[in-house]
């Protein structure tokens, strides 16, 4: 019974329209993960589904009701925002209790409740703190577990791990899906980070100037990214981007790059000729020892993580990132040829920046522009 | 050693020396840069990183302890008198100046040919991606432009050694993956030595020969990455640097017939051939109490015989999968290449070799082993 729904959701201050007809629908128990550069609008979005601003058009639905005109606190959810916002002269106790108190549990119950999510969190031992004591990580995870403690139905997280250090970060990461799920709530979660949507997100939906510009599955937004901009905002390190201008023989559909071809989908026929844009994940390029690959010259190898990177330049010096784990073996300098994998490319339009799909069939983003 | 171009010796640095608080930044640091070398300075914020830059350049007096640059004395040298070009991380670039006057400027002193000036300072912004902006003013460009410019100021210059401060922190992730093979090529090319001081491990790796971890002051390992990631001399090291962080846990030892058993939390036991490990290792360890043993993720094998463990995570990012399971009383986190299937729930089977586990002494953190052979 906590299913959101957005219908056609549109929001103007003053002259600007910061939402300019926002269509979600988050299903009962999953997570969306909202991502966006700053001022896209997820802010914004999230007052409007809490009630904190008032949308100028469009519906906001909560399990099927329409709760353009209940109350915030009669909503039904829980939140958490980036700038803490706590209750200063109460302790983190108090201020993870206050949702439980408002609505009059008992001491023991609070208690409970309080201690369970508190011991989840890691903040279990900072309970008797005011904010003003905690770390800017534990201010996090006090507003988190506020959000958390009464169980709500719909919790809506604004980018609640931002100020928390790396290390505590990634463990974070992996211990949400869970504490999530066992809430069996309905999660809009904003992050400005990939990783974090990627791992959290059961759908991703990309906002941008007040549209959303792209909503999938983190495979879908990861490999078959809608435009340039959302390919360039998920992974690290970011997507080789190569102007390309597709040619076709009886052989099929190519572009070339070192005086060589690359293969491209079939399906992308429709494009001879056209001004493209090709996206090469650095991860999908592979080094090998057989010379009809595209020749290179190498440049420089970074190790990044456990990835050797290696930037390598095309005869055109055109410039190539070509990433893979750190223990597997690559030449270090002089020439070198790299291959591609056809099925990991992707083609836009140098113009609109839109992905170009082999199938032939319009995108959401052509639909939306 | 004639090629030692910088070299610190027993830098302390202590801010209100004179007061009730002193406050040590900096303790007892001897660190020796090679001529040509690309070192980094890493650590969390407070960690005296950038002291010891600060006390390098001049902009910063040091409490004890001498610098030398070439064999020279410089510590108590005004800072123009060292021969040090620095990018800073406040940019610092002159208002009045455009960004190719600003970046010109630097060459001021080696007197070069007007075309001559043009042509570095053209290829320097080609580098660093600000050739569209060489005649706007500081005021009018973002701050990832302002840093690039303060940047390409410093690298420009002819100095004995240039210092780096956060050179890329402002910089958008595209950019600055780009950048950083780039820079590393520039800094070779030329035979140039630099110091950056960065808090970004992943940068400090791309860029450095060596990387100078420190933290409360002190240094804590000074090797390359490398190095650092198979040899850590101490758990502090051993967990900070990697990503995801290495998995540490409690553990004692016991001789069984011709294996060592690893004693873990929750029953769990890790039995090794006592062959795989040196006599020496093996003694030292028999002999203690409790130790930590760490084992970093990449290294955390899914097998099917391997130790029973319960998933909770799977989360893949693209182009690695990380995987977290309960493992003797803690989480495991096992990194794979490859998009791996595991779902939350599934029982998994652990496997980790002997010749990836590093072992730390419980008490100092100071580390034991890495693989069968003592530290």
């Amino acid at each position: 019974m906590s299913r959101i729904e957005l219908k056609k959701l549109v929001k103007r201050f003053k002259d600007t329209e910061v939402l300019s007809g926002i269509d979600l629908d988050v299903p009962e128990g999953s997570t969306l993960v909202l991502f966006g550069p700053s001022g896209a609008g997820k802010t914004v979005l999230l007052r409007c589904i809490a009630g904190a601003v008032e949308q100028d058009d469009g519906e906001v639905l909560i399990g099927e009701e329409d709760v353009t005109d209940v109350l915030p606190e009669h909503r039904g959810i829980g939140m958490a925002f980036q700038n803490f916002a706590l209750f200063p002269h109460m302790d983190a106790f108090d201020n993870i209790a206050s949702p439980l108190t408002a609505c009059g549990k008992t001491a023991d119950q609070i208690r409970a409740g309080v201690d369970t999510v508190a011991k989840l969190l890691k903040i279990d031992h900072v309970l008797s703190h005011t904010p003003k004591a905690l770390s800017n990580g534990q201010k996090q995870r006090t507003a988190l577990a506020r959000a958390l403690v009464s169980r709500p139905k719909v919790l809506l997280l604004d980018d609640p791990l931002r100020n928390v250090d790396a290390k505590l970060r990634f463990e974070m990461r992996l211990e949400l899906p869970r504490l999530l799920a066992d809430q069996g709530a309905t999660v809009i979660y904003v992050t400005q980070d990939y990783r974090e949507a990627m791992a959290l997100g059961d759908r991703i939906a990309v906002l941008d100037g007040g549209r959303i510009i792209q909503n999938g599955t983190p495979e879908e937004i990861y490999r078959r990214p809608a435009t340039i901009n959302i390919a360039k905002l998920f992974g690290d390190p970011t997507i080789n981007l190569l102007d390309v201008v597709p040619q076709s023989d009886a052989s099929g559909v190519y572009a070339t790059l070192s005086d060589r071809r690359i293969q491209l989908d079939p399906g992308l026929s429709g494009n001879v000729g056209r001004e493209c844009v090709l996206g090469l994940r650095p991860e999908a390029l592979s080094f090998t020892t057989a010379n009809d690959g595209v020749p290179v010259t190498i440049e420089a190898e970074t190790p990044f993580n456990e990835k050797a990177v290696t930037l390598v330049t095309t005869l055109r010096k055109r410039e190539i990132l070509v990433s893979r784990p750190a223990e597997t073996p690559a030449p270090t300098s002089g020439t070198a040829h790299i291959t591609i994998d056809p099925s990991d490319a992707v083609l836009f339009d140098r113009q609109t920046g839109i992905r170009l799909d082999p199938n032939g069939t319009t995108h959401t983003a052509e639909k939306a522009a | 050693m004639s090629d030692v171009l910088l070299d610190l010796r027993q830098i302390d640095k202590i801010y209100n020396e004179t007061s009730r608080h002193p406050v040590r930044a900096v303790k007892d640091l001897n660190l020796s840069v090679t001529q040509g070398e690309i070192v980094a300075l890493l650590g969390s914020s407070g960690c005296g990183k950038t002291s010891t830059l600060r006390m390098i350049a001049g902009f910063e007096t040091v409490s004890s302890g001498d610098i030398l640059i070439k064999g020279r004395p410089v510590h108590k040298l005004a800072p123009a008198k060292r021969n040090v070009a620095m990018a800073f991380e406040g940019y610092s670039l002159y208002p009045p100046l455009t960004v190719e006057e600003n970046i010109a400027f630097a060459l001021k002193s080696e007197r070069l040919a007007k075309e001559e000036v043009r042509k570095k300072v053209a290829e320097i912004a080609h580098l660093l991606e600000i050739e569209d902006i060489l005649d706007r003013y500081p005021g009018s460009i973002s701050g990832g432009q302002q840093q690039r410019a303060s940047l390409a100021r410093a690298l420009i210059r002819n100095a004995d050694l240039h210092l780096l401060d956060e050179p890329m922190g402002q910089l958008e992730p595209q950019l600055r993956a780009l950048l950083r093979g780039r820079l590393k090529h520039f800094i070779k090319e030329r035979g140039l030595t630099a110091i950056l001081v960065t808090h970004d491990q992943t940068e400090a790796n791309a860029l450095a020969d060596r990387i100078a971890v420190m933290e409360g002051g002190a240094l804590q390992q000074f090797d390359s990455p490398l190095r650092l990631k198979d040899r850590p001399a101490n758990l502090f090291t051993g967990t900070f640097i990697g990503e995801p962080p290495m998995n540490v846990f409690p553990a004692h030892a016991e001789a069984d017939g011709g294996n060592l058993k690893l004693n873990l939390a929750d029953g769990v036991c890790l039995t090794y051939p006592a062959s795989a490990f040196s006599d020496e290792l093996k003694a030292r360890l028999l002999a203690s109490d409790a130790f930590v043993i760490g084992v970093r993720p990449h290294a955390v094998k899914i097998t099917a015989g391997g130790h029973p463990a319960k998933v909770y995570a799977n989360q893949w990012l693209g182009d690695q999968t990380h995987i977290a399971a309960r493992f003797a009383g803690q989480t495991i986190v096992s990194v794979r290449h490859d998009r791996a299937h595991h779902a939350p729930g599934e029982t998994i089977g652990i496997d980790v070799a002997a010749h990836d586990l590093h072992i730390f002494a419980t008490d100092s953190g100071r580390a034991f082993s890495h693989g069968g052979a003592l530290a």
